[in-house]
């Protein structure tokens, strides 16, 4: 169990004496520990104390006296809240841990792959354990510098950046100097790369081995280790291998640069199709187009084309999108940005694009924002803890200005981690001013549903000048806030109806690298 | 003139019903069991009863209040001190010196939860209900819900963690976006 589900059992009264003991050493150890506990106990506490009254029972007498001292507790202890607002942003907050990562490889590149774990994507990292490849080829990089090949149907247990398990099938293995001493097991012989490359197959309880380049001690069992050199094999009676056997990683690669070749071929045809949906409000494909000398344009291609919604990209250089020869335009320094001015008044919103995080490191990280934040105005970012967070506010009536009282924030699970860094992913969000429901998507999946509290129906949506990858235009000799996204984005869609989860699943299966 | 010791009663009281809940969270933070925590609350109460002459008015009541609750929280855990699932005495020290230091954050948290917890969906408010407002037996709520224990403790755990999350999002998102 992890420090918080220990916290918690030992609240409700169902620790074990061992988790106990467990629990009290995490404690005396770690102060942030600590911290958690205090927080969780105080909150348990008071929920043991005085439940606060709850919408399912507003309208019974004794829940209103109870609201009114609730209340009245809120509003003694608000003075000192502005005071204690100081220490709550000290530096202490963000001393966090540092992040830790189980990985001892990573999924480097695949084709036509497919896994016993249908989760498992191209660049993910991997940690100790089984891998099943059904068919398919895979190269795995082993954070040591080993490199290995591996031809479907095969199981390969990872053990370590410097140790693998070849269970079956067919694996080749490059070794470079770096990675000198990486340990392939097989059924009855361990293999030491000393350097360079070779091939293994394994059918049941056989193993044969191919040297293509190098050397590499085998260690049978009951034999000596014996050496084996470049072009040297080592069969087994009922197992044999022959160099042509194995996929050459030339071969993989041309095979792979195809595929992406198809993949952007079809996105294309995809693309314009996409284009011809009336419900679109503005769609930016992210085409560099050769012939703008400027190199800024950034074109809206919802058909028929509004040109004054084209937009202008500020900073931001192209760069590689999702496969070579796509574009994209990559969002680093404070000023980098799209600009882009959109008419109208909708009732609806679906935002969608393709973005590259390589990380979060701003309190806010923009992917559309409107200038400023006026009423009916939406915000969509990425938050600090790697959460998607879309915002709208309306100013009450008499007041000028969204207020944290007036404003609607709606925060998915956390997305990004730094295992999805630095890859390809879809985002997207829908809302509807009839029922309020925001619903946010990561990769075609749902990671947030909510309603605010503050919803009222009929309330329009308004865009604006507005921008991608950052958050609006600085007034005059006037400090701003940075929200630069780190990151590139390659297509982005914004319709004036809400998107059905079936749509913005088949638009994440479509587009994915 | 010395006061009445009716008046001084009075006094008392009137402190003991403003203080019992932060009393009650400072003991039960300590000792996490609501049971032991409420025994410890009454003992304290009597203990400030007794010694309620030597409180200076002109100075803050619960820190004075807490080192009472310390010193019989001291004595229960010797009355106890077998059970296996009492915290270390260094543990309870450290604890209760650094939750005095946040305090005035704990006390900002609880603002916040109130607004957290109507976040909720409907099916958690009505196990926070059933359990903390309602006081269900744990057979009680494993029936109404169709759960079994664990899952239902796992659901609890889960709600709690949420609300937690919760507020220490909305302290740190102060800043309007």
């Amino acid at each position: 169990m992890n420090l918080e589900s220990l916290i918690q059992a030992k609240l409700d009264g169902e620790i074990t004496p061992e988790q106990n003991a467990e629990l009290e050493t995490l404690l005396r150890g770690d102060g942030r520990a600590r911290r958690l506990y205090l927080e969780l106990a105080d909150q348990h506490a008071r929920l043991l104390q005085q439940p606060p009254p709850l919408e399912s029972t507003p309208q019974q007498n004794s829940g209103t006296s109870r609201t009114v001292r609730w209340r009245t507790a809120a509003l003694v202890a608000s003075a000192a809240a502005i005071v204690l607002l100081v220490f709550a942003l000290r530096p202490h907050k963000a001393a966090s841990r540092e992040a830790t990562s189980y990985g001892a490889a990573m999924l480097s590149q695949t084709l036509d792959a497919e896994f016993a774990q249908p989760t498992i994507r191209s660049g993910d990292t991997l940690a100790p354990g089984k891998l099943t490849l059904h068919k398919g080829v895979v190269q795995i990089e082993f954070f040591s510098g080993a490199t290995a090949l591996i031809e479907g149907a095969a199981q390969i247990e990872i053990i370590s950046a410097w140790e693998a398990r070849c269970i079956s099938g067919r694996v080749r293995v490059h070794v470079p100097p770096a990675a000198k001493g990486f340990l392939m097991h097989a059924p009855g012989v361990k293999l030491e790369d000393l350097g360079t490359e070779f091939a293994l197959n394994v059918a049941g309880q056989d193993s044969a081995v191919h040297v293509f380049d190098g050397e590499v001690i085998a260690h049978a069992k009951d034999k000596a280790p014996a050496s084996l050199k470049a072009g040297m094999s080592l069969n087994s009676t009922k197992t044999a291998v022959s160099p042509t056997d194995f996929l050459p990683i030339r071969e993989l690669q041309s095979l792979i640069r195809q595929r992406e070749k198809n993949r952007f071929e079809q996105w294309q045809q995809r693309s314009a199709d996409a284009g011809e949906d009336t419900r679109l409000i503005a769609y930016y494909p992210f085409k560099h187009w050769e012939d703008d000398n400027w190199d800024r344009m950034v074109n809206n291609l919802a058909q028929p084309v509004v040109y004054s919604r084209n937009g202008g990209a500020v900073g931001a250089r192209w760069t590689q999108g999702r496969w070579p020869g796509k574009e994209a335009l990559e969002f680093k320094r404070p000023g980098d940005r799209v600009r882009m001015n959109l008419d109208g008044t909708y009732a609806a919103l679906t935002l969608a694009c393709w973005v590259k995080v390589d990380s979060v490191d701003k309190k806010y990280n923009s992917l559309l924002l409107t200038d400023g934040y006026e009423s009916g105005e939406p915000h969509w970012q990425i938050y600090e803890d790697g959460s998607l967070m879309f915002s709208i506010g309306y100013a009450a009536p008499g007041e000028k200005r969204i207020t944290v009282k007036t404003n609607q924030t709606y925060y998915s699970q956390p997305v990004f981690t730094p295992d999805s860094l630095g890859r390809w992913h879809h985002l997207a969000v829908t809302y509807d001013n009839a029922s309020g429901t925001v619903l946010q998507y990561f990769d075609g999946k749902e990671v947030g549903r909510e309603v605010s509290v503050l919803h009222q129906p009929g309330r329009p949506v308004v865009f604006g000048p507005c921008e991608l990858g950052n958050w609006g235009l600085p007034t005059q000799g006037h400090r701003f806030p940075i929200r630069t996204l780190n990151g590139a984005i390659d297509e982005f869609a914004i319709y004036q109806s809400v998107l059905s989860p079936a749509e913005l699943q088949t638009m994440f299966e479509q587009g994915k690298p | 003139m010395r006061p009445e010791p009716a008046s001084r009663t009075e006094q008392l009281v009137l402190l003991l019903t403003q203080n019992q809940e932060p009393l009650f969270r400072y003991i039960f933070s300590l000792v996490p069991c609501e049971a032991d925590a409420r025994d410890i609350l009454q003992e304290t109460s009597l203990a400030l009863y007794r010694k309620f002459d030597q409180y200076d008015p002109s100075r803050p009541f619960l820190p004075w209040a807490y080192r009472f609750a310390y010193l019989q929280l001291q004595k229960h855990r010797e009355k106890s001190a077998r059970s296996p699932l009492l915290f270390g005495e260094e543990l309870i020290h450290l604890l209760a010196l650094e939750r005095e230091q946040m305090e005035t954050e704990l006390n900002q948290r609880l603002q916040f939860l109130d607004h957290c917890l109507n976040k909720l969906t409907q099916q958690d408010k009505e196990l926070v209900t059933s359990r903390y407002a309602m006081r269900e037996s744990v057979e009680d709520m494993m029936r109404r819900f169709a759960m079994s224990r664990r899952t239902l403790f796992r659901n609890l755990e889960l709600l709690r963690q949420r609300l937690h999350d919760c507020v220490t999002r909305q302290i740190q998102s102060e800043v309007l976006s």
